[in-house]
């Protein structure tokens, strides 16, 4: 198997405090990745300094063989991004965020079909400000999308969405990982993580506490359903009452 | 070159849709221009020259949405961009911070292109203003005079931390320059001591040379205000392009 994204002992520091502590990992191609961890674990520094919008201080990444500091306008023509704090001009309407941020591809998507699926499609001309806070997440999904890209990185993809929507977007998803696209996400669902990913990785104060799929996870901690062994591998367990 | 007149489209629409500019750069000028016809009228700026008051100030009106576009609006919307992370996504695109700010910095033009073309036809019409000098010369120092100024924007939107520091390095830089670079009161009119200070601002320089290109004078050194203006221009692009932050 291909391997499109490569992290060898990713380090880095906030003055005293070890945000990421010398992760590695391997994404293959057309798989999905899902890094958990509770708020606060390093999962959105450890996506930032895979990206080059932080500046790790120790380890090597590659993305499709590119260095994603050194290579960043050719990397980023293949790699949709989805953040988790994202925002946008003002006074912007759905069509101008979507049509400018297509301009910016050499192979973009239709954005309105886009849009259509992901169920955003009457919006297309209102204020992106007036949407609810459900389908600015979605808006923000489709936007990742619209590179027609190898590979997308969503972090914590499905936060504010509603059940049906979630469903939706994991559909989506899904069909677009048989077509060959890498995901990386990060979620704190972990019906969602289950349904979607191929291989997780557990972070725990910025070091990692498992590295492998759900069905091992719940080997190895002992659990029968996911989102127990996901808090005790995190180290989050609840005490039996 | 789509991108270039996507990203310029779009950016402008949302600038004109915000107003700011639209008032201070476009409607403001115009304000001041009818302001001091009334009170001069097509007097002559002074006894025994062939000029009028309204030619003289010219330059000056020209200046305002200069100031308002470099000093206030182009720093204070990069600024903005940066504070809330709409460059950070950029910054995972091909596209380049280059091209951002020339688009932004396109735009400001535009309003400054806007005013001079709204500004000329109301001299000519309202106070029968015309140009003594070379329109040449002064379509020239013109430009120069805002691209200086422009690029202090840029420098200024670079690499301010977020928007309350471009604030206020744009305030310091916008209301000493528009109150007394001779853009909202006359040069001519003020002590001799405070021409020696404000002569030192770029805008100064500037506006004196489309004063003197617009009513024919000759220059006395046109060497100081070529020097200044060039100097501050590279000086600035230099800074704002090296030292960008997406973040």
């Amino acid at each position: 198997m291909e391997e499109v994204i490569k992290v060898q002992q990713l380090t880095k520091n906030y003055d005293n405090v070890t945000a990421v502590d010398n992760i590695s990992l391997t994404v293959e191609k057309g798989t999905v990745f899902g890094l958990l961890g509770p708020n606060g674990a390093g999962k959105s520094t450890t996506i930032e300094c895979i990206l080059g919008t932080k500046e790790a201080d120790e380890g090597q990444v590659s993305i499709l063989g590119y260095n994603p500091k050194k290579h960043r306008v050719k990397l980023f023509q293949k790699v949709g991004v989805q953040f988790q704090e994202s925002d946008y001009q003002p006074e912007i309407k759905v069509s101008e965020l979507c049509e400018e941020t297509a301009a910016l591809y050499k192979n973009p998507v239709d954005w309105r079909e886009l849009c259509r699926q992901f169920g955003i499609g009457s919006k297309i001309k209102n204020p992106v400000k007036s949407l609810s806070g459900g389908e600015r997440q979605r808006l923000f999904i489709v936007l990742a999308l619209i590179p027609t890209p190898e590979v997308v990185f969503l972090d914590e993809l499905t936060t504010g969405l509603d059940a049906k929507a979630r469903r939706d977007v994991w559909k989506i998803l899904s069909s677009l990982k048989e077509k060959g696209l890498t995901v990386f996400l990060t979620s704190h669902f972990m019906d969602e993580v289950e349904a979607l990913c191929d291989k997780i990785c557990i972070l725990k104060k910025g070091k990692v506490a498992f590295y492998g799929t759900v069905e091992q996870a719940k080997v190895v901690s002992g659990c029968e359903k996911f989102e127990d062994a996901y808090l005790v591998l995190s180290g989050q367990e609840v005490d039996e009452e | 070159m789509k991108l270039f007149f996507v990203l310029l489209k779009n950016e402008l629409k949302l600038n004109i849709r915000n107003m700011n500019m639209v008032i201070f750069a476009v409607i403001m000028p115009l304000v001041v221009l009818l302001i001091l016809g009334l009170l001069n009228g097509t007097k002559p700026a002074s006894d025994g020259v062939d000029y009028t008051f309204m030619e003289q100030s010219f330059g000056a009106l020209c200046a305002i949405s200069i100031c308002a576009g470099g000093l206030m609006g182009l720093p204070l919307l990069v600024s903005e961009y940066r504070e809330r992370k709409i460059l950070k996504r950029f910054k995972v695109t091909p596209v380049s911070p280059i091209k951002l700010l020339v688009v932004e910095l396109v735009i400001y033009i535009i309003y400054c292109l806007v005013s001079l073309i709204t500004l000329i036809p109301m001299l000519m019409i309202f106070y029968k203003g015309t140009i003594h000098g070379s329109w040449l010369a002064f379509l020239g120092s013109w430009l120069l005079t805002m691209i200086s100024t422009l690029s202090i924007g840029m420098m200024v939107g670079g690499i301010a931390k977020d928007t309350k520091i471009a604030s206020v390095i744009a305030s310091l830089l916008y209301f000493p320059m528009l109150i007394f670079s001779g853009t909202t009161l006359p040069f001519e009119k003020m002590p001799e001591a405070m021409q020696k200070i404000v002569s030192m601002f770029p805008l100064t320089q500037g506006i004196q040379l489309m004063k003197a290109t617009f009513l024919g004078l000759s220059v006395d050194n046109i060497k100081v205000p070529l020097i200044v203006m060039i100097t501050v221009t590279v000086l600035c692009t230099g800074i704002s392009v090296k030292c960008f932050k997406w973040e």
